[in-house]
């Protein structure tokens, strides 16, 4: 029980006015300055740790247990009886951080707004004797009360306009810290990344982008399986190479099967042939198989942006058997939209929209009711010509097929939106 | 054995795309070094000691590749810009008065392009009224409107320009054996008038907004550690590109007007004084010159200031983005194109304290920059194993101690005048 318990003291302070205070023992000697802080992260609110001191003429970083503290009083830190024997060497394992070190004046991902900011500032609470990480401090306002100069702007602004510069924080729990030094740190913080997951994978690609070439990498690699693979689809060229080569090519062939196979196919059109090879060589069969029959077309035709997820049914089937078929499916959603009818070669013959599914009696054939005036692309035709076609007909989905009528894939309107 | 050739061959050719793909940050830098400032300078070294000073050209090249090389290295290595570094490793309070010390130091860069924009494009008979407001407007949309692509590929061939040096110092028929032996046997002296030369050479030459652009084009680029060789002979190459126009200038500015005992005090001068002595050829090519750098630089300047100041305040930094976006990027951006020519246009301004003063600014902030950048470049938890070697960090501390010596020279002799 300190004295800042005993008052129920609630108060906020910011890292930079704690920064360098002096500490005392109880009989008011001064035993070094404050050189940062540990926090312990887990918590909501983390709390402080443990203080880091600077003696003079002391080299080895020391810290002191903050329950050693007694009060903050005025610009010292007052330490309860017998603290001083408790100072030891400073060790920092994988679940802390070290405010100054590794947050103050850092890069960090707001991860609510979906931005890189700068840490100006730490607000913390001093609450039940703790003190805790509340906000970091993000404003121009942080940087004058840094410098000094916050009451000069204030009385200034106040006096020429009636205005404050506004406080501008992040609250803790938005707030992901980036490795200052990502080559000793990966393991550690792997396990804390966990906030940046939250993050739309397109969010999630332009804060990639932003970041250095180490945090960037070191991030990719810590996302599950699926959201690397549609964040990889949404950097841009350049980083996508420079994210592929970096990471190991059991992962990237592991987020390649992940991927939607023409995804996958310009994904790899990007890179050295022989890193191709490798990788395609290093996936699973059923999605080699895909993508390799993909990457057989050439770049610019119907072929090569076509995708092979799609619904197709043989025209003896029932309407509930077409149900069916599209319950069993896991494809997404926009390449669903329409069931395509075959015969037994596999050549095109019709075409069902989900409509029927839902409208049509179930035991009805589905050769009674498909449309089979088909509008529908060859394999080598231009990609320009295909959006044409798009534009002009207003469709969700077009089938591609051989120059013998059979169906070798679709293209959806998004396949045609992201081919530039 | 064919087979082989050609493979052979081949991987020439993928090393050169490679380079290309990565050259530019280190030329265009030291292309831009030969500005305005700079072009007056190397004149007014030719003209007043001839082929006296050739010699120290190349001292100054390898400090530029020293220094230059450790800026681009830094870049690659940790993908982070110098103010970035800086106000990281230093924190906040330095950052901010440094970064208002380079904002007015530049802008006096800044200035001095547009009056060397308005004086050469004068000697072809055009009002300052419309070639300020109408490059200035040029240079303005050219990093608005484009894409970062764009903007280096006009850069690029900005630096082509500098060929009209080269050509001038030919048509001024310098005699190349004498040209050698200033070089292969220098006759060094350091009386007062030679090292003030030599000072105001290596200062123009040495700048601090180098740095920061360097590394922040290098970081934009997104180059990987593993082409961090070609980066290497990009700057390299920029050094000497650097070094043979001013080479040229000197030649052309020693022949002509040292010969005839004409002193100058400014680029115009020189483009003017040359048009008697070796002909009109000769002047337009040097005044062309003197306009393509100052343009040149008036695009970079600006926007390495704006690059350099987001990065350390945390703001949205970038070529690629919209106005919208990177608000404080563009406003600063064309705050300083704007007030740049408007003191160029307005008579009543006084250009000479402005100059001067960012002059001194220049002086003051390289020694603390330099130093920054030897402390950043030696932190093992920053470059892991491309930290500074030893002989390397010995070489390069010594060359940061004799510019450091020079810069404060400079100052004092700033303050003497």
């Amino acid at each position: 029980m300190n004295k800042m318990q005993e008052n129920s003291l609630k108060m906020f302070l910011f890292f930079s006015e704690l920064l360098g205070r002096s500490v005392v023992n109880s009989e008011g000697e001064t035993l070094g300055k404050v050189a940062d802080m540990k926090v312990r992260l887990g918590e909501l609110f983390p709390k402080v740790a443990s203080l880091c001191l600077r003696k003079k003429r002391q080299h080895i970083p020391l810290e002191l247990d903050w329950v050693e503290v007694e009060e903050l009083t005025g610009h010292l830190i007052q330490l309860k009886p017998e603290a001083e024997e408790k100072i030891k060497p400073l060790v920092v394992n994988e679940s802390e951080i070290l405010l100054r070190e590794e947050l103050f004046d850092k890069q960090v991902v707001d991860t609510f707004g979906a931005k890189i900011e700068r840490v100006n500032d730490i607000h913390l609470l001093v609450a039940d004797g703790d003190l805790r990480l509340v906000h970091v401090d993000i404003g121009i306002r942080g940087v004058f009360r840094r410098l000094g100069w916050i009451k000069v702007i204030d009385s200034l602004t106040d006096f020429l306009f009636s205005y404050h510069v506004p406080e501008k924080m992040i609250s803790w729990k938005y707030v992901q810290p980036l490795a200052s030094d990502p080559h000793k740190k990966d393991l550690k913080l792997n396990v804390n990344l966990r906030k940046l997951h939250e993050l739309h994978p397109s969010d999630l690609a332009d804060i990639l982008e932003e970041l250095d070439q180490k945090n960037r990498s070191r991030i990719f690699r810590s996302l599950d399986l699926s959201t690397a693979a549609e964040t990889l689809q949404e950097v841009e060229p350049k980083f996508q190479r420079s994210l592929v080569l970096s990471a190991s090519e059991e992962l990237v062939s592991d987020i390649l099967e992940e991927m939607e196979p023409d995804e996958a196919t310009d994904l790899l059109a990007g890179l050295p042939q022989e890193k191709k090879t490798k990788l395609i060589q290093t996936m699973e069969k059923p999605s080699r198989e895909k993508l390799e029959e993909l990457l057989k077309f050439e770049e610019g035709t119907a072929g090569s942006i076509m995708t092979k997820d799609y619904i197709f049914i043989q025209g003896n089937k029932t309407i509930a058997d077409a149900s069916e078929a599209f319950k069993n499916t896991t494809h997404p959603l926009d390449t669903i939209s329409y069931l395509y009818v075959t015969d037994e070669e596999n050549h095109l013959v019709g075409v069902l929209t989900l409509r029927h599914l839902v409208l049509c009696e179930k035991s009805t054939p589905l050769s009674k009711l498909m449309n089979t005036n088909l509008i529908k692309v060859k394999t080598e035709d231009d990609v320009r010509d295909v959006r044409e076609i798009f534009k002009k007909y207003k469709l969700l989905a077009l089938p591609v097929t051989d120059d013998d009528n059979r169906l070798k894939g679709i293209i959806t309107l998004r396949d045609i939106v992201e081919a530039t | 054995m064919k087979i082989f050739d050609k493979s052979h061959l081949r991987l020439r050719w993928k090393r050169l795309l490679i380079f290309l793909s990565i050259a530019g940050p280190g030329i265009i830098t030291s292309n831009v070094d030969n500005d305005a400032g700079g072009i007056a300078t190397y004149s007014m070294a030719g003209a007043h000691f001839g082929y006296g000073l050739l010699w120290s050209l190349i001292p100054i090249m390898v400090a530029l590749v020293i220094i230059q090389e450790m800026s681009a290295r830094m870049g690659v290595v940790t993908g982070k810009g110098l103010s970035d570094l800086i106000r990281e490793k230093f924190g906040v309070r330095i950052t901010v008065y440094l970064l208002a010390a380079l904002i007015v130091t530049n802008f006096g860069n800044v200035i001095a392009e547009f009056a060397g924009i308005a004086s050469s494009l004068e000697i072809f008979k055009i009002s300052k009224s419309i070639s300020v407001p109408v490059c200035a407007f040029l240079v303005w949309l050219l990093v608005v409107k484009g894409t970062y692509r764009s903007v280096e590929k006009v850069f690029l061939v900005a630096c082509l320009f500098y060929v009209c040096y080269i050509i001038s110092g030919f048509l001024a028929g310098p005699e190349w054996g004498l040209v050698f032996k200033a070089f292969a046997k220098p006759a060094v002296s350091f009386s007062p008038g030679n090292l003030a030369m030599l000072i105001g050479l290596v200062g123009t030459t040495i700048a601090p907004w180098m740095q920061f652009y360097l590394q922040a084009s290098v970081v934009e680029k997104n180059i990987n550690v593993r082409d961090y060789k070609h980066s290497r002979m990009d700057v390299i190459l920029g050094s000497i590109v650097v070094t043979v126009v001013a080479v040229f200038i000197i030649l052309t500015c020693a022949d002509t007007l040292f010969k005839a005992g004409i002193k100058i005090e400014t680029a115009k001068d020189a483009a003017l004084a040359l048009k008697p002595l070796a002909g009109k050829y000769c002047s337009a090519l040097f005044a062309f010159g003197l306009l393509n750098a100052s343009l040149f630089a008036a695009s970079i300047l600006p926007l390495s200031t704006a690059f350099v100041v987001c990065e350390g305040m945390g703001w949205e930094v970038g070529v690629n983005k919209k106005f919208s976006e990177a608000p404080q990027f563009y406003g600063l951006y064309t705050l300083l194109i704007f007030f740049g020519a408007l003191v160029i246009l307005l008579p009543g301004i006084p250009l000479f304290p402005i100059m001067y003063i960012s002059q001194v600014i220049n002086g003051a902030v390289l020694p603390l920059i330099l130093v920054f950048m030897l402390i950043l470049i030696n932190d093992k938890k920053l470059m892991g194993n491309y930290a500074n070697k030893r002989t390397y960090n010995i070489i390069s501390w010594i060359t940061v101690i004799i510019l450091v010596a020079m810069g404060i020279a400079f100052l004092v002799s700033l303050f003497k005048i």
